[in-house]
């Protein structure tokens, strides 16, 4: 086995330091020009907070901006397998990529709209079923019982465990003949299941899998929401008279509504992008568990539609900005941020 | 701010030193070439691709080969593509000859006729490789076809027919055990049948998608029957499971590639039976699969010193000797002329057994085309084994998708 050789090791350390070199370089070649532009020339008052910026600018430029633009000019390009190195640019490639995303299969057979509607089901499906089940366990924990640390432990573990280790997992747990669940299932007498074959049982298996990934973060978060609530309201409702489904009502569901609003933000934009679950767990690339993000990467880098794809892109990021931006003006949830 | 400017420049000194010396080792050391590699652990063929690695570094000191494992055989692919966009493509690929098509599409890989001596290979192994009359790669072996394996414990005579096939599966069918198991999931599994039933996915042309045939809905129907009316095969299956159940004895045949040769003949050792998969009873056509190989495949760029280390490794690593050791631990059909004439491929019954299946298999087309049918059958068929759509709509709903799919290559 050709194991990791001390020739190994001193090659790759040589690349990584010609690299850092480089970056060292071109940051100090930055600085200085900065620092006699700027300092010497100009006499800026901000010279230094520049300086000590410059470094991260340049890194997000080269990691964020360029892929974004490098994107959008795909958009405008026809590159495929066929014109993989001399593409054609022009608005006419980029009406066109955008005409076939919502006219043709973006896939092999589903279209865009079934897709999206698809997506915002599997979203809706998520989010709410984290809330709800996230909002159950918060409010079993959040009372006096004995081993409530275990408890807590045990279901944070979820989360605790890297992701796509958990999907691998779950994975071979849906196999038809080895799998647990279906071992269980004939246990008890009932039929196994093809949960990776049959399109109802594999978006289930794919749904499945993410609830049990993502109800422990919304069950900390809410339990979190819940500690910060001062018993003194509680103990007013009491006085009053309220019953149990009042003070959760009227007590605690808005108390944690300053919580609970960003993290269902969130979570509905993390699940709508989110890749690894319906990827991974769709391993026969059913189209019918497909979203829109798992079809993009498919357009791209299974079928080579690389102008489309991007177009592709651009569409699912339009969506999601007007998500935000409505969202954020409905919840007002910015509002922190513009007032200080 | 002098003081600024002193660890500056002090800052850059230290990076050219620390930059420095990456040039000259290239320059006056040993020219070394990166190989990516599909081979996989499962049998042992990822250590036999590092040994021959390592024993070619050991005899050239100024030519070394250092060998990398994208992932599987698609992950290769993409990365491949991804890789020489952005201008870092490996020196020399190790691939199946599928990927010729989108490669040669791409403007990916060079030609070999001028590189290497190719009359010395196989010529049905660089059939698999040709496009517009050039030749896109070396074969390192042949074959790479299916073929039935069944353990003779439970089937001491192959089945000669599918009806027989059907017959001797129900008897071996019980709670535990299935007759025959298959990879349900991809239609490379599919396409040995497609041919029993007088079907081919290309017209005449080799390009134009035909998967709404009377062949094809035959085949469908074949494999739904097979599944549903004599329950012969689990109900889900992928290649791991089939393979998982047909090595613990739980299956009593299974429809495989020759790559498993040389680790079911390590469980089963003479109880191991290698035939042809079993003649269609209703057309009197053996049933035939894609043969192709694996291939050396030269980027575009590679060029020079790097070149010509990659010439010498591909000739070392299809010489005779290293190709009969391929025979011996890998139990791969060489595609050297002269090995295949070695005793020991002559001799090993299930060699026999795999050379005898090649016979009646078709080479897989490497068109660009055939990427669009591959992904346009395999939802079908499974749909089909689902039963969640009938053979006629999924050959119909196949032919729809092959060519939508041919329209996005334009």
């Amino acid at each position: 086995m050709s194991g990791l050789t001390g020739k190994i090791i001193a090659r790759s350390l040589g690349q990584v330091g010609s690299t850092l070199a480089f970056l060292i370089l071109v940051i100090a070649v930055v600085e200085v020009l900065l620092y006699l532009i700027l300092g010497k020339a100009l006499k800026h008052r901000y010279t230094l907070p520049y300086m000590l910026i410059a470094p991260a600018a340049i890194g997000l430029a080269l990691l964020v901006i360029y892929p974004i633009g490098y994107e959008i000019r795909l958009a405008f390009s026809n590159m495929s397998l066929r014109s993989f190195k001399n593409p054609e640019f022009g608005l006419d490639q980029a009406w066109r990529n955008f005409r076939m995303i919502f006219t043709q299969p973006v896939l092999k057979q589903a279209m865009f709209f079934p897709l999206f509607l698809r997506t915002i089901l599997w979203t809706v499906i998520q989010v709410t079923s984290h809330v709800v089940f996230g909002m159950c366990l918060a409010l079993l924990l959040h009372r006096p019982m004995k081993l409530r640390g275990v408890y807590q432990a045990l279901i944070i573990v979820p989360w605790a465990i890297p992701q796509v280790i958990a999907v691998l997992t779950w994975r071979n747990e849906f196999h038809f003949e080895y799998g647990f669940i279906n071992i269980m299932l004939t246990r008890i007498g009932l039929n196994a299941v093809s949960w990776k074959t049959n399109p109802f049982w594999n978006f289930a298996a794919v749904n499945l899998t993410n609830i049990w990934l993502g109800v422990p973060f919304m069950m900390v978060i809410i339990l979190g929401g819940l500690q910060s609530i001062s018993k003194s309201y509680y103990e007013a409702a009491e006085i009053d008279g309220a019953s149990g489904w009042m003070r959760f009502h009227s007590v605690t569901l808005p108390l944690l509504q300053p919580v609970l609003t960003p993290a269902i933000i969130l979570g509905t934009i993390w699940t709508f992008n989110l890749f690894n679950v319906p990827f991974l767990i769709n391993q026969y690339e059913l189209e019918t568990s497909d979203i829109l993000v798992t079809a993009l990467f498919r357009a791209a880098f299974e079928y080579n539609r690389y102008g489309f794809a991007a177009a592709f892109a651009l569409v699912i990021f339009v969506i999601l900005f007007v998500f935000s931006v409505a969202y954020i003006k409905l919840t007002g949830g910015l509002k922190g941020v513009y007032e200080r | 701010m002098k003081k600024v400017v002193v660890v500056l420049v002090l800052i850059m000194a230290a990076a050219m030193v620390i930059g420095g010396g990456q040039g000259e080792t290239t320059a006056e050391g040993p020219v070394t070439i990166t190989l990516w590699t599909k081979e996989g652990e499962a049998d042992n063929a990822l250590q036999w691709v590092y040994d021959l690695a390592e024993g070619f570094n050991q005899i050239n000191s100024n030519q070394q080969v250092e060998v990398v494992k994208p992932g599987d055989v698609e992950a290769l692919r993409e990365d491949f593509q991804t890789a020489s966009l952005a201008g870092t493509a490996p020196d020399l690929l190790w691939t199946v000859n599928d990927h010729a098509g989108p490669f040669t599409a791409a403007d990916l890989i060079q030609p070999v006729d001028g590189l290497f001596d190719l009359s010395k290979y196989v010529d049905a192994a660089l059939a698999a490789v040709k496009l517009d009359g050039r030749t896109w790669g070396v074969p390192i072996n042949n074959g790479n076809h299916l073929m039935l394996l069944y353990n003779k414990d439970l089937v001491p005579q192959a089945p000669a027919d599918t009806e027989e096939m059907f017959r001797v599966a129900q008897r071996l069918t019980t709670a535990d055990r299935y007759g025959l198991v298959w990879n349900q999931t991809e239609p490379f599994w599919m396409v040995p049948w497609l041919g029993g039933f007088g079907g081919s996915v290309f017209a005449s042309d080799g390009v134009t998608p035909t998967l709404n045939t009377k062949a094809m809905r035959d085949t469908l129907q074949f494999l739904y029957d097979m599944k549903y009316k004599y329950k012969i095969v689990p109900k889900e299956s992928d290649y791991n499971g089939a393979d998982s159940l047909f090595k613990e004895g739980k299956a009593a045949m299974i429809i495989n590639g020759d790559w498993s040769l040389g680790a079911y003949k390590e469980i089963f050792g003479d109880k191991l039976g290698v035939a042809r998969i079993p003649k269609v009873s209703s057309t009197g056509k053996w049933p035939a699969p894609y043969t192709s190989g694996v291939f050396f495949m030269v980027p575009k760029e590679v060029s020079g010193a790097k070149l010509d280390v990659v010439k010498a490794f591909v000739n070392f690593v299809t010489n005779e000797e290293n190709q009969v050791q391929m025979v011996r631990s890998l139990n791969r059909l060489p595609a050297l002329k002269v090995a295949l004439d070695e005793t020991i491929v002559k001799n090993d019954p299930f060699l026999k057994g795999s050379a005898d299946q090649m016979v009646v298999g078709t080479p897989m087309p490497t068109v660009l085309e055939m990427r669009c049918n591959w992904d346009s059958m395999k939802p079908e068929m499974q749909a089909v084994l689902n039963d969640t759509k009938s053979p006629a709509d999924a050959a119909a709903a196949m032919q729809r998708a092959a060519e939508a799919c041919v329209k996005t290559l334009e």
